[in-house]
């Protein structure tokens, strides 16, 4: 099977490359049968694809260790679902399933358009497969999932072999989400890939009309949607197993993973003022193309060892491809921006300052600046290393020195764009709109001082919570009403009705208030505590309103590891709550010991509770009891974000047409018309 | 009782009372030595994690590090000397160089870190309120050129209006 899913990989190397040949060769030609060779060459790459990765899947399964990539990540006794997901667990895997993924989108995007958008699909087949030839020549070449175990004999040869058993799985990545979190992660890398490929196609093609924007647009939420289920799985497995007690840590491949999210996200809102007004091409363009190049930067940063992280298992020597690929991509994105500069040209106007075009602008602005600082923090050791001589480290505390305020301060704007009209905002409009959004921002901050918080950040946060729940709050209620008022539907069918009219608006304001649901739970950060103590059995340790009595120490036997755990009962004001059970595993094909947390959550605080191991000395074990407040509330805000985004995704029902001037079709607040005209035509996302 | 054993009872009581103080001393020490370790990077070379979170992948065990309880033990040393915080975070570096800071110096090389993200923004933001003003300047002079233009007829508006109430019947 190592044989078979090796040639396949070879042959999608082969595919690969005729569609990018044959590709190249049809856009100049025209020539039907060329177009079509290609598409069906690049459809063909990317099933012999789909068959190497399952054969790695089945050497995992039948426990092939002759394989190197195989006897590497895992053993015998290793539950079955994770050797399916091993795939991923090292370099070699991880970049072939890379592979998988992006033949996913490429495939369904080949089948999907393959009757349509005639100019443009030869340059956006073309691109893809180049890009895919990229990975394949990684996965084919330089990280091959099929390599054999050999050692070198007398004569010079090799002696392949096969080991009785693999050294296992590493510890930390035996935890249910290891099923979850890289495939979504890596949907959301590879998915930008194809917002990309139709920028990119759209410029080199000149494609007439405003489509392609479009369909950017679609495929980049869809790639924005995964990236965020990936970002905050890898948060909450962070959080559940490396047992620091934390969520974020600035890690260089969560920065990474953040990266392109930032830019997505600033391009998902400033697409808007390319499809409402026509501006911003040029912008728009690239921030398609600095997403894309972000996620192949955070690939070559936490896949080289550029930056240490603690990703460091899936690190080897292949940065120099990736530099290499870096810079085809700048020269292609160059090339084609200087060749066809004249194609995105558009009449760039603002009739005000105060509009939803400027607010957008500075939504732009901010994402961009925290996009850079994170970047270049993350990239400060190493040229404080190339200028000093010396390596000056860059940790959690100044990321979040440096991105709280920016934060804040998109937060901040999250509130005051939609009530912002487009064009311009009257004053009377301003007064109106801002009335109670600014009231109950106030009243937040009222409420926060009075219940104890003096952090200023985390006041600051609540305040802006309060402003921006309530923007969407209000907005809601008067779209909702004008429903209501017109076919008597109760308050919850005519919000739904209303958002099902104008998906993209109001799937857009689910993600808001789940950032807001986001925010909180960051905000509770500012509260955390912690106490790391020893006791014997029969001990107690007390944090915040919890007493927690070491009740005994047990060991558990499964089939893969050994676990020594503590039964540690919870009391809660000298009322049990339950019983947690810490633990540490051992795993010995790995030679290896992993954390495994206990947690028990409510949704105004979560009590982290660790087993941190046993003093030599005393032999007593050493527990390490975190109170960390509003720690559901980012999990719950993601659920919301990524529910806004399939909402937003969806199509809208119809348009709404709103007549101005009589009650039951007065425009929502923020709408102001351009031209003062009696009929004014709401649509769209605003 | 006895004057031995008057002393016997009063030094019990003695010890009893001070004795939880003493035991609520060393505990709160010991946090603090962990909270001092969030200031510094643990130096296992294998993260960017703090002393006082190390918890990454490839320690003796995926936490806490072996090397950042070291470092850990080493504050707490510092701290049983008798020192003050930023002596103690002083003798760390000067032990283990400016890679164990969690944050760069806010001197030489290292403040071009801080500084950069404020340039950025403030950067940022002028280019932005310039190009609002050059769009906004681009707008008024449109707005002049439609407000000349023929204006629209009320028949025309009429029938807008009337299109407009077909479609929301629709």
């Amino acid at each position: 099977m190592d044989v078979f899913g090796s040639f396949a990989l070879l042959l999608a190397f082969v595919c690969a490359l005729y569609a990018l040949l044959g590709g190249i060769a049809a856009i100049f030609t025209r020539h039907p049968l060329l177009i079509k060779s290609a598409r069906q060459s690049g459809i063909a790459a990317c099933c012999l694809i789909f068959v190497s990765t399952l054969s790695v899947v089945y050497l995992f399964v039948t426990d092939n260790f002759s394989v190197a990539y195989v006897a590497s990540h895992s053993n015998r006794d290793l539950a079955t679902f994770f050797k399916v997901v091993a795939l991923w667990a090292g370099q070699e895997g991880s970049l072939l399933f890379w592979c998988f993924l992006l033949s996913v989108y490429i495939f369904s995007v080949l089948i999907a358009y393959r009757n349509k958008h005639g100019e443009l699909m030869p340059y956006v087949g073309a691109i893809l497969a180049g890009v895919q030839l990229f990975f394949l020549t990684i996965s084919n070449f330089v990280a091959n999932p099929f390599k054999s175990l050999a050692v070198a004999n007398a004569s010079g040869g090799l002696d392949y072999l096969a080991r009785a058993d693999g050294s296992g799985l590493r510890a930390v990545l035996q935890y249910p989400e290891m099923i979850i979190h890289p495939p979504n992660l890596y949907s959301g890398y590879t998915g930008f890939t194809i917002p990309f490929a139709f920028a990119l196609g759209a410029l080199l093609a000149r494609y007439p009309g405003e489509k392609w924007i479009h369909l950017t647009r679609k495929w980049t939420m869809i790639a924005w949607c995964f990236q965020t289920i990936g970002i905050l799985l890898g948060a909450h497995w962070a959080y559940a197993v490396l047992g620091w007690g934390g969520y974020w840590g600035w890690d260089p491949v969560e920065n990474a993973s953040l990266l392109p999210w930032l830019t997505g996200t600033a391009f998902l809102h400033s697409v808007m003022m390319q499809e409402k007004r026509g501006m911003m091409k040029v912008w728009n363009v690239w921030l398609v193309f600095i997403t894309f190049f972000l996620c192949i930067l955070g690939t070559m940063l936490t896949r080289s060892g550029v930056v240490s992280s603690v990703h460091a298992f899936a690190q080897s020597d292949i940065g120099g491809w990736f530099v290499g690929f870096l810079i085809i991509i700048m020269a292609v994105c160059l090339g084609a921006y200087f060749k066809n500069r004249d194609y995105l040209k558009s009449e760039n106007q603002l009739d005000s300052m105060v509009s939803r075009e400027s607010s957008f602008l500075f939504n732009n602005l901010v994402l961009l600046v925290a996009c850079i600082a994170v970047v270049s923090g993350t990239l400060f050791p190493v040229f404080s290393e190339w200028f000093t001589g010396s390596r000056i480290s860059v940790g959690a505390p100044f990321f979040n020195k440096v991105n709280i305020p920016l934060g804040l301060l998109l937060l901040f704007l999250t509130g005051v764009g939609p009530l912002l009209a487009w064009r311009k905002t009257s004053a009377e409009s301003l007064r109106r709109n801002f009335l109670w959004p600014s009231t109950m921002g106030v009243v937040g901050m009222v409420v926060a001082l009075a219940s104890g918080v003096r952090d200023l950040y985390a006041l600051v946060c609540f305040a802006l919570c309060t402003f921006v729940a309530t923007t969407i709050v209000v907005e809601y209620y008067r779209g909702a009403r004008v429903i209501h008022s017109r076919t008597q539907m109760n308050w919850l069918s005519s919000a739904v009705e209303l958002t099902l009219r104008n998906t993209r608006r109001y799937g857009g304001y689910i993600v808001h208030f789940g950032m807001v649901m986001i925010f909180v739970g960051l905000a509770g950060q500012a509260f955390n505590r912690e106490v790391q103590k020893e006791i014997p059995v029969g001990g107690t340790v007390n944090i915040g309103p919890y007493e927690l009595l070491l009740q005994a120490m047990d060991q558990k036997q499964e089939k893969n590891y050994v676990a020594e755990r503590m039964i540690v009962e919870v009391m809660k004001n000298h009322k049990p709550v339950m019983i947690l059970f810490p633990e540490r595993r051992n795993f010995p094909a790995g030679e290896e010991s992993g954390t495994m947390v206990a947690i028990y959550s409510t949704l105004l605080e979560d009590l982290y509770v660790v087993y941190a191991g046993v003093n030599q000395g005393s032999t007593v074990p050493t527990i390490h009891v975190f109170l960390n407040p509003l720690v559901k509330w980012v999990w719950f805000g993601g659920v919301v974000v990524v529910l806004g985004t399939l909402v937003a995704l969806l199509p809208s029902r119809q348009a709404v047409l709103v007549l101005a001037g009589g009650k039951a079709t007065e425009p929502a607040a923020g709408f102001v018309p351009a031209v003062q005209s009696p009929v004014s035509l709401r649509e769209g996302h605003d | 009782m006895t004057r031995a054993r008057r002393i016997l009872a009063v030094a019990f009581v003695l010890i009893v009372a001070i004795a939880p103080a003493i035991v609520v001393q060393v505990q709160a020490e010991i946090d603090h030595a962990h909270e001092l370790g969030k200031q510094l990077k643990c130096t296992c070379g294998g993260c960017e994690q703090s002393a006082g979170t190390c918890y990454h992948v490839g320690g003796q065990f995926s936490g806490p590090c072996g090397v950042a309880k070291m470092m850990i033990g080493e504050i707490q040393k510092h701290l049983d000397e008798g020192m003050t915080d930023d002596k103690v975070i002083a003798a760390m570096i000067k032990e283990y160089g400016p890679g164990a800071y969690m944050e760069p110096p806010k001197q030489g090389f290292g403040l071009v870190a801080w500084l950069m993200p404020g340039i950025y923004l403030i950067a940022g933001a002028g280019l932005v309120l310039f190009v609002i003003s050059r769009w906004r300047k681009r707008g008024v002079a449109a707005a002049g050129k439609t407000a000349s233009a023929k204006p629209v007829s009320p028949e025309l508006l009429e029938r807008a209006r009337l299109l407009a109430q077909e479609a929301t019947k629709e």
